[in-house]
């Protein structure tokens, strides 16, 4: 059975809530459309700021910048940076898996290479994982990277590369042997340089209208040597242990959040009876989440590393983020109520939520995949 | 092991030796079970929530999750809290509610020694001390739920939120009560075979059943906080929120756990429905998700949104 101790926050991230929400305070130029979804604003003048306050890399050694501070303090500032919904997107999957990634399985070099930047706030990456013909499916990737006497020649095509128009860096998947009998082996990580490689970078728009995700196409893509992420061959090892960074965090069931703001500020302090029983029924969903992904937490702050426990998580707050929404409109007054005026923000915060929405129960592991995750927790495979 | 540890392991055992289906099926005809009456006062369970009993009041609470996963067939629940407010020690008190000029909805009420009568429109809540059955019944899960007439009432000592902890009780029993839904169906998907291969490998039951293992976490979490907020400022929105989202789990767990049972877990014969009934049936019990959702919605619409987040983001 999968358990889910108490756990409460420690003592020291009282005061550093506290900060943060003033720092939130003096920062409305950066909150002018907020939205909870981690990956909806891309802003790096507010990441640096951020980096300047020491909130990115925050558990990592300080020998690179890092703050050597809890995954519970990591925990606070993160969920204070969503509920606001803050601009996060720049640096996000740098301070949440590129950078862990590098600290674990990167050479010294690398280490001092890479990850001060990232904690300034000054350097992003983007994901190399999917393609056009794998996606739940990872280890059937096809880009290769042949060593050749000066580096590595990388060929092949990644999709789905969020914001790799606006970063600087991907950690791609790739094979540097040739399929065999065992699938997960010849594959690896290589780090490309997202202005200088030479990879051709095509946005594809979404169904909101926006270009976030890209198309990132390598032909004869010449890198050097040292941009192969640890062990040759050791890519699926390391990939698997990104994505569990990728899968319990408060970005799992947080993601529509201002719509719930959203809603309570429509419906004014004295709701009607089916209104308040959507609040109710909202708060009842996001404590439990809530409380699920800090025992999360205290799991990976006491070493352990509860892949079953986060993909339950994520399998959980990512319907939860789809359902909120739907909640929501049905509560909140309708169209014909001539309140439009008042609805305002309510409406533009939901219209930009449930065109996101699609894509909660897919990015990071699909909702298939991850039931698949918990049926072999639970022995069914 | 902590003192709690011991205290449920000690429960597990006698509910695990007791609680047969035998005992279930004839508890639902009307059989008092007398020898588990009679074991639980012999090693203190009855007395548990007293003041000098020695035990947290969480501790009870504990006791009332391992007495849901076995469907104990005894007002656990109201005996303790029962105890606690008639500052007696081992009597069978049970809880009901005032209903016109009955109390209605009586935990075996016609063995009780005492009744207390919960007001739900919020008066004060008084003790029958000399009780008078006026119809024996049950509720859908066939546990003894009768109406006395509210003759003789007595104010009762204790200002504790008497609703407020028997929703909670009701909680931490469904939060028992859905583990061992699960720990039925994984069974019973592991060994059941069709198509030559246990129904447990087909990825349509195995999606199923990852949904109710996510409900069931979710459950269990919310209600261990639910008990963690006993004697605090949020107690009442704690169990608000635990009520309604244990509820919520208790409908799809129920649902997919005889989905998965087929047609066997439909019949009288399997032990599934005396679990399945229960949560069914508790869900409903002091304020269902509707009632416990509006009086949390109410709360936080009253604070204003932009003091949704910090009504959320407790240390605990």
């Amino acid at each position: 059975m999968l358990q889910f101790d108490s756990m409460e926050l420690p003592e020291e991230t009282v005061a550093l809530r506290s900060e943060v929400r003033s720092f939130l305070d003096s920062e409305h130029s950066h909150l002018t459309r907020r939205n909870s979804d981690f990956g909806s604003g891309h802003d790096p003048e507010f990441s640096r700021k951020l980096g300047a306050k020491g909130w990115i890399g925050m558990a990592w050694p300080k020998a690179y910048g890092g703050g050597e501070r809890t995954f519970f303090e990591r925990y606070v500032v993160t969920e204070e940076l969503l509920s606001a919904g803050a601009p996060v997107g720049a640096h996000w999957i740098a301070d949440r898996q590129s950078g862990p990634l590098l600290l674990r399985f990167g050479t010294e070099a690398q280490r001092e290479k890479y990850i001060p930047p990232i904690t300034r706030g000054e350097s992003y990456f983007s994901i190399g994982m999917s393609e056009p013909n794998s996606g739940s499916d990872l280890a059937s990737v096809r880009t290769t990277a042949s060593k050749v006497a000066d580096g590595w020649v990388v060929n092949g095509t990644k999709l789905w590369s969020t914001d790799a128009h606006r970063n600087n860096y991907m950690i791609a998947l790739v094979r540097t042997e040739p399929p065999s009998e065992n699938r997960h082996a010849g594959l690896s990580q290589v780090i490309i340089d997202l202005h200088d490689d030479g990879a051709q970078i095509r946005p594809i728009k979404n169904i909101a209208g926006h270009e976030d995700f890209n198309e990132v196409v390598f032909e004869d893509v010449l890198i050097p040597e040292d941009r192969l992420v640890g062990e040759p061959g050791n890519g699926w090892e390391q990939v698997t242990s990104e994505l569990a960074y990728e899968r319990a965090g408060p970005e799992r069931f947080l993601s529509s959040f201002r719509v719930f703001v959203e809603l309570v500020r429509a419906v004014g302090k004295d709701p009607l009876p089916h209104e308040a029983d959507a609040i109710g029924r909202i708060a009842s969903h996001l404590m439990a989440l809530r409380r699920m992904s800090i025992s999360v937490a205290g799991m990976l702050e006491a070493g352990k590393s509860p892949q079953v426990e986060a993909a339950l998580v994520k399998e959980l707050g990512n319907n939860f983020e789809k359902l909120l929404p739907e909640i929501a409109r049905l509560a909140a007054p309708d169209g014909l109520s001539g309140d439009e005026e008042r609805l305002r923000s309510f409406r533009s915060t939901f219209t930009d939520t449930l065109l996101g929405s699609p894509s909660f129960t897919i990015r990071g592991g699909t909702r298939e995949i991850l039931r698949g995750v918990i049926a072999r927790g639970l022995g069914l495979r | 092991m902590s003192t709690r540890q011991m205290l449920t392991d000690s429960a597990e055992r006698i509910f695990a030796d007791h609680c047969t289906k035998a005992l279930l099926d004839g508890a639902q005809e009307g059989e008092f079970p007398g020898d588990l009456w009679a074991v639980l006062k012999e090693n203190g369970f009855a007395e548990l929530a007293t003041a000098d009993s020695g035990f947290e009041l969480g501790d009870a609470f504990a006791v009332l999750k391992v007495a849901g996963r076995h469907a104990a067939p005894l007002p656990l629940a109201e005996i303790m809290l029962g105890n606690r407010w008639l500052g007696s020690a081992d009597r069978l008190v049970s809880v009901g509610l005032v209903d016109g000029d009955v109390v209605r909805d009586v935990p075996w009420g016609r063995r009780a020694d005492a009744v207390i009568a919960l007001d739900p429109s919020g008066g004060p809540p008084s003790v029958l001390e000399v009780t008078q059955v006026d119809s024996t019944g049950s509720n859908l899960a066939g546990e003894a739920r009768d109406v006395l007439a509210l003759t003789a009432a007595l104010p009762l000592g204790s200002n504790e939120p008497g609703l407020e902890l028997l929703a909670l009780a009701r909680v931490a029993q469904m939060a028992g009560a859905l583990e061992r839904i699960l720990e039925l169906t994984l069974r019973y998907a592991n060994e059941r075979e069709q198509f030559g291969r246990p129904i447990a490998r087909f990825q349509a039951i195995q999606h199923n059943l990852a949904v109710m293992a996510a409900e069931v976490a979710a459950a269990v979490r919310i209600a261990d906080a639910a008990v963690d907020a006993l004697g605090g400022e949020r107690f009442e929105f704690e169990v608000a929120a635990a009520k309604s989202r244990v509820g919520e789990a208790a409908g799809v767990c129920a649902e997919s756990a005889h989905q998965i049972h087929g047609a066997m877990g439909f019949t009288h014969e399997h032990q599934l429905h005396h679990f399945t009934r229960r949560v069914w049936a508790w869900r409903e019990e002091f304020g269902n998700e509707i009632y416990w959702r509006r009086r949390l919605g109410d709360h936080i619409a009253g604070l204003g949104a932009d003091a949704v987040w910090d009504f959320l983001a407790t240390r605990g």
